[in-house]
């Protein structure tokens, strides 16, 4: 590159870094690192599961038929073509397009919102039959003394993976706003590589998610 | 290789093909009901090459700097430390091998203290 | 970027003495320091912060200590005591120790050491703060709601049903682990990314290493923490039954998942510390530290270790016999790495000239202290020994002997060393070694009466006792006192050289690390150039001028467009 034209290029480097390049990998490492601290946050969870799963594994069993094995998986198939839209959003940044940038970060909060949907429905049956977490569980279809800790495992679980996709579709949101005012090029595209990143990672720990509440047997 | 790789289309799509493939295995496999310690090892596997398709190829840490990749498995690696060690409490509570009550029994029958 | 490598003529740039502008005055009025995202302005702030909470928490402990001058019921009633205790240990844990060398020093020294401008993300470190200060708002609530009295453990399933404010403290708490989780991840990425050039891996300051592997266990940690007060805040809200026995849950569970991110804490607070006294000893032995790798890749040993080990809180918790055996085992290697440092810096000390300064002072006070620390949780970790000690005074000694005589000697070391470097003023050393000696003897009669205590059976957190143990207690407390005669010794000093000390130079101890070789207070920018690094920041035996080198700073005229 010229020097002429870094002049204008080098223009989003904060006066602490020496370069772009510096700053785009120091980004990326933050990143990293936050998805460490959220596998872990996760990680919790999963160990609580875990450990409720081997002392009870006859209610998992029975617990799981109460769960919606088609909603589960469209919702799985949803996220994994919402992470492709993501990733293609990243490229065509890269790209220095633009506008198909736009519509694939706009396809992805549309199947963002898909998941949501099919989330709302998922819950409001169970609501409709009484499973609710914790106390307020008045379910009598499953004959084991701890069946309402399944559910509030299952609705920490899912719950906390929703905000996380919430909070996906908000972030995504500000990027389009960002991506129409023409703020992302293929010098500097930050952003979106990061929470493409994120949103990666909530695809991640759905396609845990899945297996583990959806399809026990 | 920067972190500034652009994904080529090709593995793009292939991941994804790939992971719509996979999902739909792993419901397949479950209506099969393979017996009970491998089913989960089954499910279990196939979510682990999904993740490690999503983390390689969408998230790119196939061409990407190497300290990315060492963060993912340093955290990964530590939540497998958290469960296994957890569970040497949880699976073996009522496992005791009776350390505490090893103390020799007093004899019946000994002759008063000196 | 740069394909057009042009030869840079790297020279000595000379420092300037008692600068006219700096990072205190680049800009003035109260708008430049609430939005500031000068990584030194943020020290400081934080630094202010920890210090009127440890004035908060102190003030707690001072009356604790007070209320057991009498077997029976003194001047507060039991129900106030549990809530005092409480809040004595929770202010001291999340809003003194865990911010208080990393976020407070290490904020400020961390950028500098490297050579950097800046940590990687200012903005997030600001951020970092305002959460803290939210966390501490959230905290002070709770005490104005009727305090918690479950202990800063928080164990289920007492804390599920208490009557006290259990949600609005674990909310607290919860908001400042993200504080500390930013502080990891910042850190993390400014050692990894920001280092000046020549600075490698094998000529970072120890201080640096003990901040990166105090960085890694805050982002391994700490989420776990938040999972589990969620958890908490859960089991209270909606009775989801994890934990609490009385609706199928597992109590013993919020326990592993307490001390999952609790003991590899403890490191959190002692780890900095340790890189304070490594840069202490060197200096001030005018030697190079002996052995600086296995000190610095002892830090990261203790931070793996670390989360091994959290079942040894546990042994009388009813967990299955096999893990408190493996606990207690493991337990033992956290030992070796921290052996390894103790025997490291007096190997450093061994025919070093040994100046015995204030900060050196404390550093060997804190050897004595930490020591004493270090041997009886080697105790406690012992299965059988534990089973009598457990949760009595013997426990509170040690850890106030790790906390306390650890971190808060380091921390007291940390702030005499850097004081003249961050504020450009000296401070009256002769009252600075009166403190500092009254601090160690008030410590030692407040806590070593608590050994003998606890090993006759003395519990923890009791309100009142058997006359027995009237006379030890009274001695703790007197000693409660001259300590805290002697941190109003320090604030006096401390705000007086504020008002009146002497200028102080750019390289008061003749350091060799980065921070000395800049201007005392630091420009705004850290260096009026690009530092580049020649020689090991231990290296007393080569000329200071080496250790000023640097190019000239490329303009970045174009930035701020
Ligand atoms: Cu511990």
């Amino acid at each position: 590159m010229s020097h002429t034209d870094s002049m204008s290029a080098n223009a989003h480097v904060q006066h602490h870094f020496v370069d772009s390049e510096q700053q785009f990998d120091s980004a990326k490492l933050g990143m990293w690192l936050f998805l460490v601290t959220e596998v872990l946050f996760f990680g919790g969870l999963f160990v609580a599961y875990i450990v409720y799963r081997a002392w009870n594994p006859e209610l998992f069993t029975l617990a799981a038929t109460q769960l919606d094995t088609v909603m589960g998986g469209i919702n799985t198939l949803v996220l994994i073509g919402s992470s492709l839209t993501m990733a293609l959003a990243i490229r065509y940044a890269q790209l220095n397009d633009a506008k198909k940038s736009f519509w694939m970060l706009g396809a992805t909060i549309a199947a963002a919102l898909v998941f949501m949907v099919i989330k709302y429905f998922e819950y409001t049956h169970k609501f409709h039959l009484g499973i609710f977490p914790g106390e307020a569980y008045t379910f009598t279809g499953i004959d084991h003394p701890k069946a309402h800790i399944f559910f509030s495992i299952y609705y920490m679980m899912t719950g906390l993976h929703g905000i996380h996709v919430l909070i996906g579709i908000g972030l995504i949101g500000w990027l389009m706003v960002k991506t129409k005012r023409g703020a992302f090029s293929a010098e500097y595209y930050t952003p979106v590589e990061i929470t493409g990143l994120y949103w990666h990672l909530v695809d991640l720990i759905w396609i845990f998610l899945f297996p583990l509440l959806y399809l026990i047997d | 290789m920067s972190g500034h790789h652009i994904i080529p289309m090709k593995f793009l799509l292939g991941t994804a093909g790939a992971l719509f493939v996979l999902t739909a295995l792993t419901v397949a496999v479950h209506y099969i009901h393979i017996p009970a310690p491998f089913n989960i090892i089954v499910a279990i596997g196939i979510a682990v090459l999904k993740a490690s398709l999503v983390a390689m190829f969408f998230m790119g840490l196939f061409w990407d700097k190497k300290i990315n990749t060492i963060a993912l498995m340093l955290s990964v690696v530590f939540f497998v430390l958290m469960v296994g060690v957890t569970m040497l409490d949880t699976m073996f509570r009522d496992k005791p091998f009776g350390i505490y009550d090893k103390a020799p029994a007093p004899p019946a029958t000994t002759s008063a203290a000196p | 970027m740069t394909n057009t490598t042009k030869p840079v003529a790297i020279r000595e740039f000379p420092v300037e003495e008692f600068p006219e502008t700096h990072y205190l005055n680049a800009t003035k009025g109260l708008k430049s320091w609430m939005l500031t995202l000068d990584h030194k302005r943020i020290g400081l702030m934080y630094l202010a912060s920890v210090i009127f909470f440890f004035f908060v928490g102190g003030l707690l402990a001072l009356a604790l200590r007070l209320e057991l001058w009498e077997p029976a019921q003194n001047f507060m009633d039991a129900e106030t005591y549990n809530r005092v205790f409480t809040l004595h240990g929770a202010v001291m844990i999340f809003l003194f120790i865990i911010p208080s060398i990393p976020a407070a020093l290490g904020n400020i020294f961390l950028p500098v050491m490297l050579g950097a401008k800046d940590v990687a993300f200012p903005r997030l470190n600001l951020a970092s703060f305002y959460i803290y200060l939210g966390g501490a708002m959230f905290t002070l609530y709770s005490m104005a709601h009727g305090g918690i009295d479950t202990g800063w453990t928080f164990y289920t399933p007492y804390s599920t049903n208490s009557g006290s404010a259990v949600i609005s403290m674990t909310f607290g708490v919860f908001i400042m682990g993200f504080s500390s989780i930013l502080t990891g991840v910042n850190f993390i990425t400014t050692v990894h990314k920001m280092r000046a050039p020549g600075q490698t891996w094998g000529k970072l300051p120890l201080f640096v290493w003990s901040l990166y592997a105090t960085g890694v266990i805050q982002v391994l940690a700490t989420p776990v923490l938040a999972i589990t007060l969620l958890l908490l805040i859960m089991e209270r809200t909606l009775g989801i039954g994890i934990f609490d026995p009385a609706l199928g849950g597992d109590p013993v569970l919020f326990q592993h998942f307490f001390w999952f991110y609790s003991h590899p804490a403890v490191y959190i607070m002692i780890v900095p510390g340790f890189g304070i006294i490594s840069e202490l000893i060197s200096t001030f032995s005018r030697k190079v530290i002996f052995g600086y790798w296995a000190v610095a890749l002892s830090s990261l040993a203790i931070a793996f270790i670390g989360f091994l080990v959290w079942g040894h809180h546990m042994f009388t918790s009813g967990q299955s016999e096999l893990s408190t055996v493996v606990f207690s085992f493991l337990t033992f290697f956290v030992g070796l790495p921290t052996g390894i440092k103790i025997m490291n810096w007096v190997a450093t000390m061994y025919r070093g000239s040994i100046w015995l300064a204030t900060p050196m002072l404390y550093a060997i006070e804190f050897l004595f202290l930490f020591t004493i620390g270090g041997l009886t949780g080697i105790m406690l970790g012992a299965l059988s020994v534990d089973i009598h000690l457990h949760d009595t005074y013997y426990v509170v000694a040690h850890f106030h002997y790790v906390m306390m005589g650890g971190t808060v000697f380091a921390f007291l070391g940390g702030l005499h060393y850097w004081w003249p470097k961050f504020t450009g003023k000296m401070y009256n050393e002769t009252l600075a070694k009166i403190a500092s000696v009254i601090l160690f003897i008030g410590f030692n009669m407040t806590f070593l009466p608590q050994f003998v205590m606890g090993s006759q059976g003395m519990p923890r957190r009791y309100f009142g006792y058997l006359e027995q143990f009237q006379t030890l207690h009274q001695y703790s407390t007197v000693g409660s006192w001259i300590l805290g005669v002697g941190f109003l010794l320090v604030a006096y000093y401390l705000i007086v050289s504020l008002v009146k000390g002497a200028k102080a130079p750019s390289n008061p101890w003749g350091g060799r690390s980065l921070e000395w070789m800049t201007s005392s207070p630091m420009p705004a920018h850290n260096f009026e150039h690009v530092p580049v690094v020649i020689h090991g920041p231990y290296d007393h035996h080569q000329p200071i001028a080496e250790f000023r080198m640097g190019i000239d700073a490329p303009h970045h005229d174009t930035t701020h467009a």
